[in-house]
Order: structure tokens, then sequence, then C-alpha cells
């Protein structure tokens, strides 16, 4: 057993049982939290994958930006509501089987396929590539993400401004 | 075996043409009324005088040669499918004359018989008289098949537009319907005939054809069939039984059209294509044997319904079916010849007897027999052409119709058609009664109190009687023509006798009843009880054809209306129903809350990958 | 580990997100469960790129990521407003979507 498979079930363990985590848990604050566990899990796969520019990304967008908005967005709303937040679930025997069976069409797909060629070894830092990717042939999509980062931000200002 | 110029009678054929588009295209000229008139009978005149020439100046040729001249036309890949033409024999020649000259006395006449009619309305009636002048002869000129059937409708159609002249009158609108779907009837087999008369020879040329029919080509299975079919177009045009039941209503139309269409020229059309194409129908004997005896029964038929219409313009319309059933019948029996005599001469006389009905008529503003009588007295120059025309046609020696009809009766004794020969014996006794009878009750015995009034109001107009003393002297020159050139050569001896017997029978016969009343016509139809009964009830045809027509037609419409109230109203109601009912229950699936979309996506997303499984084996 | 270990994993995360989504009644919850799915994207997009030796998937990736930042920010926001206007953030009681 490799270092990459070991690494590779730790992972995946830790990623499947944050997530479960995420969907099952009531307390939206704990929610959250897993979501960052499973937002780190999904980084170290992306390490297992040798990306590690996009795990750092990852930790810092993600684990770092993304949960600290919405445990911020919580916050706010348990302090309107006067109350912590318990999370409730609906239909929740519809959504498991519609749930499974996405899962297992693609599951299908993925076991009637044929497999994929091995891992090629991979000389070069990805780090590098993305680097010149993005200020070569992908410029000009970056410089619209870039649009796109700053509109977003402004109009979620603009929504959650108070009417003043 | 004479023959023409092509050039000539193309020039017959041109100049009531061009009349035609000249007063249906320059309408000052149209709306002038007399004015188109003049046009229209000066044209007429010239095609009568190059009728004429075209028969002096026609050359004797042997039997071989052929006597059309056509032009190829409707190209195909083996050459023209068709081709149009002018085909210039004794027989059209004949005819180019006889068209001419009784259209052009039938315009004269109309100039003066439609005298009161307003202009506009009198140049639309030359138009059409130009039309058919010209469509007639172009049927009269063709070399083949094709070109015969439209000239053929053509005429139908002036017929019709003729027919239907006093469009505003409903029983004319009537009548003109009637005869264009009865005829349209038999060309309907006309026109299926010469189809497949086509596919098996190839050829719509009657001189090929008759090459054919020389070497026997033809005759192979179904062309009895084709002929057939062919002959139900001359049913319907020259009003044999059963078609015949829209001649009589055409008299709807002025007294000159009936004269010039419905007596002299148009009807004769059937018989003349029968004549024409005499060496095809007489490779299928057996049809010949059915045109005698459909030809005999018809003009007994017509005879007996002429005996007790008390219409004069409707005794002389079943007098002409009658007639017309003699002509087929001598086609029938093998002497297309006599058959043709007969149609020439007919044509004469029975255009002079409607022309000289019209004269009474425009007198005594009626056209009831027993509202007349008298009338020799006051017009003798009307009634001596008409009276002339009467034994003409009653078969009195010597007129033309005795030799002619004595031509077909001896035709068809020689053939052994025996009943045929009764009937038409018959129908030729009848003939005369009817005829002196009319004449009788028009021009002699006492003057009918309505007639009487205006003894003086009313001189004949000059044209009118010109026109009517120039074709009795026709008659009786055509009449003393055969008696110069008399050959009765199959005719057994008896037979000239038995002919003249028959017709002076006739006519005492009448004398006695309408002239003495010796014998009161009313215990006369009450002696023949159920034979009168029919015959005053036109044999139950018109009704008969009225109520199919109508039933037919109701029915249809019945059917069309139901199936559109309840099959198509009902189908739309049903799926306007179910799209309402379909609208209410999708509502129910937009509840308007985002997650239950999300299942719809998922759902979808499902659905694609089993079909992308699907597809992937 | 072989391609399929990464993809299942990823299906897994995926399914387990869509579950969310579906049966959360809570905006934020159902946020999170977008969250999980894109990540499973995320994942496959890599796993494709290092098995394909070719960078683009990656850069998706980043791609992706970014617009998922400006998608949560608007979503909390939408969500923020939303219970200011009506004073609840149950899924179940928004269906302003019906016409």
């Amino acid at each position: 057993m490799t270092a990459e498979v070991l690494g590779f079930w730790v992972m995946a363990v830790v990623l499947v049982g944050a997530s479960l985590g995420v969907v099952l848990t009531p307390n939206l604050f704990h929610a959250v939290l897993y979501l960052a566990a499973a937002l780190v899990a999904t980084g170290g796969v992306f390490l297992l994958l040798q990306a590690a520019f996009l795990f750092g990304v990852q930790l810092l967008l993600y684990a770092g930006g993304v949960v600290t908005i919405v445990v911020f967005a919580i916050m706010l709303t348990e302090r309107l509501v006067g109350q912590s937040i318990v999370q409730t679930s609906r239909h929740i025997v519809n959504g498991a089987v519609l749930a499974v069976a996405v899962f297992v069409g693609i599951a299908g797909f993925l076991v009637g396929g044929e497999p994929a060629a091995p891992r090629p070894p991979w000389s070069g830092d990805a780090t590098v590539d993305i680097g010149r990717a993005l200020v070569g042939p992908y410029a000009v999509p970056f410089e619209l993400l870039g649009v796109l980062l700053v509109v977003a931000l402004l109009g979620a200002l603009y929504f959650a401004r108070t009417e003043d | 075996m004479r023959i023409g110029s092509p050039a000539l009678a193309l020039l017959v054929l041109a100049l009531p043409f061009a009349s035609f588009v000249l007063i249906a295209l320059v309408r000052p000229l149209r709306r002038a009324g007399r004015a188109a008139g003049f046009v229209s009978i000066g044209c007429m005149a010239a095609a009568l005088a190059a009728s004429f020439a075209v028969w002096t100046r026609g050359m004797i040729v042997d039997g071989g040669h052929n006597p059309s001249r056509t032009w190829g036309w409707l190209p195909g890949d083996g050459g023209p499918m068709a081709t149009v033409g002018v085909m210039v024999d004794g027989l059209s020649m004949m005819m180019l004359m006889l068209v001419t000259l009784v259209s052009l006395l039938v315009q004269l006449y109309s100039l003066d018989y439609l005298h009161d009619e307003p202009p506009p309305s009198l140049g639309r009636y030359y138009a059409y008289h130009s039309l058919f002048a010209f469509s007639m002869l172009g049927l009269v000129l063709s070399p083949g098949f094709l070109q015969m059937f439209m000239f053929w409708e053509l005429v139908g159609l002036c017929s019709y537009l003729l027919i239907g002249f006093w469009y505003d009158k409903p029983s004319a609108a009537r009548a003109a319907v009637k005869a264009f779907w009865i005829t349209k009837l038999g060309d309907l087999g006309f026109v299926a005939g010469i189809v497949m008369l086509w596919v098996q020879t190839g050829t719509f040329d009657f001189f090929e054809l008759f090459q054919m029919a020389n070497s026997g080509a033809p005759a192979a299975a179904g062309f009895s069939v084709i002929m057939f079919l062919i002959y139900l177009g001359a049913v319907g045009k020259s009003a044999q039984f059963p078609l015949h039941v829209w001649l009589p209503d055409a008299m709807e139309g002025p007294t000159p059209v009936s004269a010039l269409i419905h007596a002299a020229t148009m009807v004769t059309a059937g018989v003349f294509m029968v004549t024409r194409a005499f060496p095809l129908f007489a490779l299928v004997p057996d049809l010949l044997t059915l045109i005698a005896y459909v030809g005999a029964f018809t003009a007994l038929l017509a005879a007996t319904m002429a005996c007790v219409e008390s219409d004069i313009k409707r005794v002389l319309a079943y007098s002409t079916v009658s007639q017309l059933g003699f002509m087929m019948a001598a086609a029938g029996a093998g002497v297309p010849e006599a058959s043709f005599r007969h149609l020439i001469a007919h044509g004469v006389f029975k255009a002079l007897l409607f022309l000289g009905a019209g004269v009474v008529i425009h007198l005594v503003h009626t056209n009831d027999m027993w509202r007349m009588g008298g009338l020799f007295r006051r017009f003798p120059w009307v009634g001596a052409p008409f009276l002339i025309a009467t034994l003409a046609l009653a078969g009195v020696w010597p007129l033309p119709g005795f030799f002619t009809k004595e031509a077909i009766l001896a035709g068809v004794l020689a053939e052994g058609l025996t009943v045929p020969f009764a009937m038409l014996a018959l129908g030729a006794f009848l003939t005369a009664f009817y005829m002196a009878r009319a004449v009788f009750l028009v021009f002699f015995g006492h003057p009918h109190a309505a007639a009487a009034h205006d003894d003086h109001g009313h001189p004949v107009p000059f044209l009118m009687d010109a026109v009517c003393r120039a074709l009795a002297v026709l008659t009786v020159a055509l009449g003393l023509s055969h008696a110069l050139s008399a050959h009765h050569d199959a005719a057994p001896g008896w037979l000239p006798w038995f002919s003249l017997a028959l017709a002076f029978g006739g006519i005492a016969l009448a004398w006695a009843v309408y002239q003495r009343r010796a014998v009161d016509p009313a215990r006369l139809s009450a002696a023949l009880g159920p034979l009168d009964f029919m015959a005053r009830r036109r044999y139950g045809l018109d009704a008969l054809y009225a109520g199919v027509y109508r039933g037919l037609l109701l029915g249809f419409s019945r059917l069309v209306g139901w199936i559109d109230r309840y099959l198509v109203d009902g189908l739309l109601n049903v799926f306007s129903a179910w799209t309402l009912r379909a609208g209410d229950a999708a509502r129910m699936v937009q509840t308007g809350q985002p997650q239950d979309y999300v299942y719809g996506v998922t759902v979808g997303v499902l659905v694609l990958m089993i079909c992308a499984q699907w597809l992937w084996q | 580990m072989p391609l399929r270990a990464y993809l299942l994993l990823a299906a897994v995360v995926f399914a387990l997100g869509l579950y969310g989504v579906l049966t959360r009644r809570n905006g934020v919850g159902i946020l999170l469960g977008i969250e999980l799915m894109l990540n499973a994207v995320n994942i496959n997009l890599v796993a494709f790129s290092r098995f394909h030796g070719d960078v683009a998937g990656m850069l998706f990736a980043l791609f992706t990521i970014a617009i998922t930042v400006a998608e949560v920010a608007v979503g909390l926001a939408i969500i923020i407003v939303i219970f200011r206007v009506r004073k609840t953030i149950e899924a179940d009681h928004l269906d302003l979507l019906r016409g």
C-alpha cells in the first residue's frame, strides 16, 4: 500500500464523513464546520492529484473565505431572529431516493465504461503551468473572472445594505 | 372523295374568332349592341362565302389521300403527342356551309328579334354567337379526337351561356345549369374514351385511326368499351335517351339560340362525331346495334312527349330529340350517309321551324299553342314558311325530310333491325301528327281571344320575315335537289309509299282531331290513358333526375353537415376540454417552491442518464 | 489509485450535496449542499486534468472556485434580504416563483 493509496482512503473517509455531517446535522453552525472539514479534505485530494496550487486556493478561498462569510450570515440571522437556528429537513425519503438514483446513474457510467489509462508521470510543476496558462491563452477569461467577482460583491453589498 | 383547301378552311375558322375577340375586347363596340351585331354578321357572311369557296374549289382525290392538314402540338419524347389542324373533307365542308349559313341567318334574325334588348346585353349576345360559330366550325374541322373534344366543350360552354342569356330569370339559369350538368355526364365518358383510345393506339388523329381500322389493328380487347365511352359523349350532346332531358329545358334561351344551337348545329355534334368516327364504330357491331336501338327508342319516346306538349317551343324541342334519334338510328344501322343527309336537311328546316315559332311568339306574346289560332289568315307570309318546314319534317314529297327519312328507314330495314324500324315508323307517324297538330292549333281554327286583340299592332319585322322566307326557299331547293338526284337502290319499292302514308296518316289524324274536331282531344287522350298520363309527366325521367340530383346533393350536404357538427366540432371540443383539464392538472406542478423545481431538474437528469445509457449500448 | 476511484468519490459527494439541496429547509443549508456539489465537480475536473496530463482542467477548477465565491456572496445576500422581508429563511414558505 503506497502512500498515495493510504492518503486517498484517509481523505475519502474524511470527505464523505464530513459531507454526511453537512447534510445531516440539525445544527446549522455545526454543518458549516463540517463543510469546512469537507473543503479541507477536498484540498487534500487536490494534493494527492499533485495540484498544490489548487490546494492553496481551496484553503484560502473556500475554507477561509466562504466559510467565514457563511458564519457571518448565520450569526447575523441568528442575531436578527434572536434564537439559534435549528435545521429541519423535508421529504427526506424523496431526497434520499433521488440522490441515490443519481449516484447509481453516475456510478453505472463509471463502472460500465472502460478503465482509463493509468496516471501519466508528471515531470513539471503544475503551479508554473497554471501561472503560464493564466497569463497566456486564458488571460481574457481570467480578467473577466475578476470583473465577475467585483460585480458579484457589489451586488451582494447592494442587496444586503440596510435601508436608511 | 372531295377535299378542300386547308388555308380557306382556316379562314372560315378565323373569321368568327376575330369577331369574337373584337367584340369581347373592345368595350365600346360591345356596349353599342347593334354595332357588335353588324361586326358579327359581317364576319359570318364572309365565313359563309369562304365556306362556299372551300366547297367549290374542292378537288376530287382518291380515297387514300389524307384530307387533314395538321401541326404538331404537345411535344413529347417521340414527336408530338397530339396534333391540331383542319380536316377538310366532304363531311366537314357540308357542315361548314350548314353552320355558317344557319349562323348568319340566325344572327340576322336576332337583330330584329332582340330589338328591345339593352345594347350591352345585345353585344354580349353577339360575342357569344361569334364564339359559338368559331367553336362549332372548329369542331367540324377537327382532324382528331383531342381537338374535337376541346371544341366540343367550347360549344357546350356557349350553349350554357346562351341558354342562360337571360340569367336573371331563375328558370333560364336553372336550365343552363341542367344542360351543362347532363351533357357533362356524357362528356366524362367521351374524354375517358379518347384518352383510353390514345393509350391503346398512341394517336388522336382520325386519318391514322381510320388506317389502323382498315387493317383491323385497334380491334383489340377493350376497344368496344372505349367506343362505348366515346358514344356516351354523343348521347349527352345529341340528347339521346336517357340524357335527353336537358334539351327541352334549354328552350329557356332566346328562340334564335334554340334554332341555331339546340336544333340545327350543336346538338347534332354527337351525330356528326359518330358519323366522322364511323369507321371506328363499325369495328364494334354490337355497339352499332345498341346505337340503333337507343336512337329508335329516343325517336319514339320524344315523339310521344311532343304530342302532349302545349308549349310550341317544347314541341319543337322534343321533335329535335326525336329527329336526333332518327339520325343516331341511321348511324347505328350502318348508313351514316343517310344520317348525315338528314342532319343537314333537318338543320335547315328545323331552324326554319324555330325561327317561325319565334315570329309567332313575337306576334302573340305567348308560347301556349292553345292560346293561338287562326294566324294563317292574318299572316300568310309567316304561315307559309312554317307550313313548308312542317311538311318537310313530316316527310312529304318532294321536301327533303321525305327523302332523308326514307333513306334512314331503308337503311334500318336493310340491316334487319325490325324492332327499331317499327319504332322509327311509329315515330315518323307521330312526327307528322304532332307537327300537323301544332300547325292546326297555331295557324288555323278560331282566333283565340287573347291573340286577337291587337290585330294591327304588329307588323312582322323585316329581317325575321326575310330570314324565314330564305330558309323556306332553301328547304324547297334542298328537297328538289334530292328529288332530282334520287337514287333509292337499296330500298324496297313499297317503302316510299309507306313513308308517305305515315306522313299523311299523321296529318289526317291531326286534322280530324284538331281541325274538324271530329274526335275530341280529351277523349283521344282518355283512350290512350296511361300512355298519355306518362307522356305528360315526361315518363318521370325529369322527376327522376331531379330527385336523384337533389337526393345526392342533399344527402351529401347532410353528411358533410353531420361530420362538421359532430365529428369536427366534437373533436375540437374534446381537445379543448382536455387541454383545459390538463392545464389545470399541470398547474399543480408549479408549487413556487425552489426545491420542487430542483426535483424536476434531478428527474430530468435521471431521464437523460437512462437515455444515454440506453444509447450507449 | 485509478481515475475511477476519484470519480466515484466525487459522485458520492455530489449525491450527498444533492440530498442536502433537496431536503434542507433552511436557505443556508441549501447553499451548503450546493457547495458540496461544486466541490465534487472540482474533484472531477482536477482528476481528469491530472490523468490527462493537461493543465486546462485545473484552470477550470480554479475558475469554478472563484465563481463559487461570488455565488455564495450573492446567495447569502439574497437570503438576508428574504429574511428581512419575510422574517423567515425556510424554503417551504418561499413560493414566490408561482406566478
